[in-house]
């Protein structure tokens, strides 16, 4: 039910541990395959000297934000890591970070040879490079694709970054160099907050957010790779439950990979997850999982297509939580009264915008004419 | 303990503890452990010479550099041992202090010395050295002044590239007159260097003046020689240095002249050395990627030791530069700093 097929590698099931320092070593890869998931993605493996900045994770009840998740591993040790992440199989994905097109086709080539399922080519980080990551030049992209593609026989999938002015013509250009799929999205360039008091940023240099905060951005991202390009996508970004596997799948995505929920909640967010996308599909009918793929890209439509319906917000009589006058205090059209566990909606002045649907804790309103 | 008595104690033959040895891979995991525990409780160290004897290996590597209080050659050695050491070998510097014969003498001596594998760092005379120690059958990867190494595994580092961008991005800062001190050595990255710089005016519609372009030994004196002169001939806006020694030197010198940096003379360098950071202005310079210069060098050269040069012919690493902004070119912009 949940086998699927995703860079021509059969996965038992779509879910990918991502990239991070939860993968750090074979250890922590094989403690991942064994929770279930259906492949691992190493902690990218750079050339570049270790630089041990701490503290280098803040986070919120929203999501991360990290300014150095590299592996400290140089890849002469990954021979070793490899071989207990395999020990009792499981899919290893080597994730790989350089500058120039021959040093990842290097590091490439001893990761096949240690024994990696297939190559994430991670250039799309949002730290240190440079203020456009390498990731937002399609021909830069192009040139490191071609190189590792030609010298690897296994898959080779490029992560993609939001921050770029058309990711889909990034997802082209992978496509176009022989890349066997695309992974969207890497973290996004951010700054999670500022202590006033002290008027200090919470990480001291701009670091890359991950997790609820960019979800939206994920999803929209693979949803135009999926209506530009065909290729397959692996969605990243805030998945921390089965709802959010389908709404990826569900725009386009053939797998998807967790890290942050990872980091927050451990491991076994990924056996719960696995679960409840059995129960789902089981619970909808559906024999397989690739089945979900797609169903959701036919209702994104342009605003030609939309149908205008003259709809408003309606009181569907259930009660009102107490003490709550939200809707009233968000519609900015006036429109909603309150008396007791009565609300009044002027059918005059409703647009029909829907922000007091979506603001009521006890659904109350719905949209309808 | 010897060989033959860590195989009585485990119960297998020499030959097992040997494949322990030399090829782990090759042996039964349970057993493999087993060996290895009473190695470790016997503080067992094998015999490396008889090791190479058998396996025509000594567990050496030669490195050549061309002068070791250069701060950036010690860090592309490093670069090399950190590789070495996971590979347990032994690296030999040899210091030539710049001195062809010496240098030529250090190899003969690394080869008689029956080394796996010898790294030539910036070597003046790549040809006829790489040559020699292919002729004994010993790997041989270059690393810096890249010229005719096509036939050699190599590792590269885009310098012309490197210096259009820091020239592109003085000229984005306004200065229009940009002068030139370009090191004698490493010959090759020197020569990349001056070409960037050309190319990029070229494409400004900058006439370049042959008085802003100097060349000078690539050392602090020279740096400060050479500024000195432009200074006297009437200085351009910004001096850029092949190195980031010369760009000391260059320093000084505008300080000395009572000038001050980078009001009346910017400059800006080639390397990023640890210094650079701290001088006064800090410094604006191309990174360049000394550590990772050694590791691929290494890499390439253990390749070479373990595989033959089998089937994977030449290979060569192209490595980036980096621009990094500071003060010396009074950019105004604080987030060019931040990346």
């Amino acid at each position: 039910m949940l086998s699927t097929n995703f860079l021509g590698l059969n996965l038992k099931n779509p879910i990918i541990v991502s990239a991070g320092p939860w993968n750090r070593d074979g250890k922590a890869l094989r403690n991942s395959l064994e929770a279930g998931a259906g492949a691992v993605v190493t902690e990218s493996i750079v050339s570049d000297t270790f630089l041990d900045v701490r503290p280098r994770i803040v986070c919120d009840d929203n999501g991360a934000q990290n300014i150095r998740l590299y592996s400290d591993i140089q890849v002469e040790g990954w021979e070793h890591e490899l071989s207990i992440a395999k020990k009792n199989d499981g899919i290893v994905i080597a994730s790989i970070s350089a500058q120039t097109p021959s040093e990842l086709a290097y590091l490439a080539s001893k990761l096949e040879r240690f024994g990696a399922d297939a190559i994430e080519i991670s250039v799309s980080n949002p730290m240190m490079e440079s203020l456009e990551v390498v990731a937002s030049h399609a021909d830069v992209v192009f040139e490191m694709t071609k190189e590792v593609v030609s010298t690897v026989k296994i898959p080779v999938m490029v992560k993609l970054s939001q921050n770029t002015t058309n990711i889909s013509k990034v997802a082209k250009a992978v496509k176009a160099a022989g890349g066997s799929g695309v992974s969207a999205i890497n973290t996004v360039r951010g700054i999670l907050g500022v202590d006033i008091e002290t008027a200090k940023p919470t990480l001291s240099t701009y670091g890359g957010i991950s997790g609820e905060y960019i979800r939206p951005l994920g999803l929209a991202s693979v949803a135009t790779i999926a209506q530009t390009v065909g290729i397959p996508i692996c969605g990243i970004g805030g998945i921390s439950s089965m709802r959010h596997v389908l709404e990826y799948m569900m725009l386009g995505a053939s797998a998807v990979q967790i890290g942050t929920a990872v980091m927050m909640n451990g491991i076994q967010v990924v056996s719960n997850i696995i679960e409840d996308l059995a129960c789902w599909l089981d619970e909808h009918g559906i024999e397989s999982v690739h089945e979900v793929r797609g169903r959701a890209l036919e209702n994104l439509k342009s605003f030609d297509e939309m149908k205008i319906e003259p709809a408003i917000s309606m009181d569907n009589g259930v009660s009102c939580t107490e003490n709550c006058n939200q809707c009233v205090v968000s519609c900015i059209y006036n429109a909603i009264t309150r008396d007791g566990d009565t609300i009044s909606v002027n059918r005059d002045c409703c647009e029909g915008c829907g922000v007091c649907a979506c603001v009521c804790p006890a659904k109350k309103l719905l949209l309808t004419w | 303990m010897n060989i033959k008595q860590i195989a009585k104690e485990a119960g297998v033959s020499v030959a097992t503890v040997s494949r322990v040895l030399n090829h782990p891979e090759h042996v039964a995991p349970k057993t493999r452990e087993r060996i290895q525990k009473i190695m470790e409780q016997e503080e067992y160290k094998p015999n490396w010479f008889a090791q190479g004897l058998n396996f025509n290996r000594t567990k050496t590597i030669g490195v050549v550099i061309p002068h070791i209080l250069n701060g950036p050659y010690m860090e592309i050695a490093k670069g090399i041992e950190d590789v070495a050491r996971q590979k347990e070998y032994v690296t030999f510097v040899c210091n030539i202090e710049k001195d062809l014969k010496l240098e030529e003498n250090y190899i003969e001596q690394l080869l008689t010395r029956r080394v796996d594998g010898i790294i030539l760092m910036f070597s003046a005379q790549v040809d006829r050295l790489a040559q020699m120690i292919e002729e004994q059958k010993v790997p041989v990867v270059v690393v810096g002044e890249n010229q005719n190494v096509s036939n050699y595994n190599a590792v590269k580092v885009d310098c012309r590239l490197g210096a259009r961008t820091m020239v592109e991005h003085l000229l984005e800062n306004g200065y229009r007159s940009i002068g030139l001190l370009c090191g004698k050595d490493p010959k090759q990255e020197s020569l990349d260097i001056l070409e960037g710089y050309r190319r990029v005016l070229e494409e400004h519609a900058i006439s370049e003046r042959e008085d802003y372009i100097r060349f000078v030994d690539n050392t602090i004196e020279g740096g400060y020689l050479g500024a000195k002169k432009l200074i006297a001939g009437g200085p351009p806006s910004v001096i850029f240095t092949s190195s980031d020694s010369i760009a000391y030197g260059a320093m000084d010198a505008i300080k000395d002249s009572g000038l001050s940096i980078p009001r009346d003379i910017a400059v800006a360098g080639f390397g990023n050395y640890r210094m650079s950071n701290l001088v006064e202005p800090k410094l604006t310079t191309v990174e360049m990627p000394f550590h990772k210069m050694g590791v691929y060098g290494a890499r390439l050269l253990f390749d070479l030791i373990e595989d033959g040069n089998g089937s994977e012919g030449i290979r060569q690493i192209t490595l980036q530069t980096k621009l990094r902004i500071r003060k010396s070119c009074g950019h105004s912009e604080r987030i060019g700093e931040m990346f």
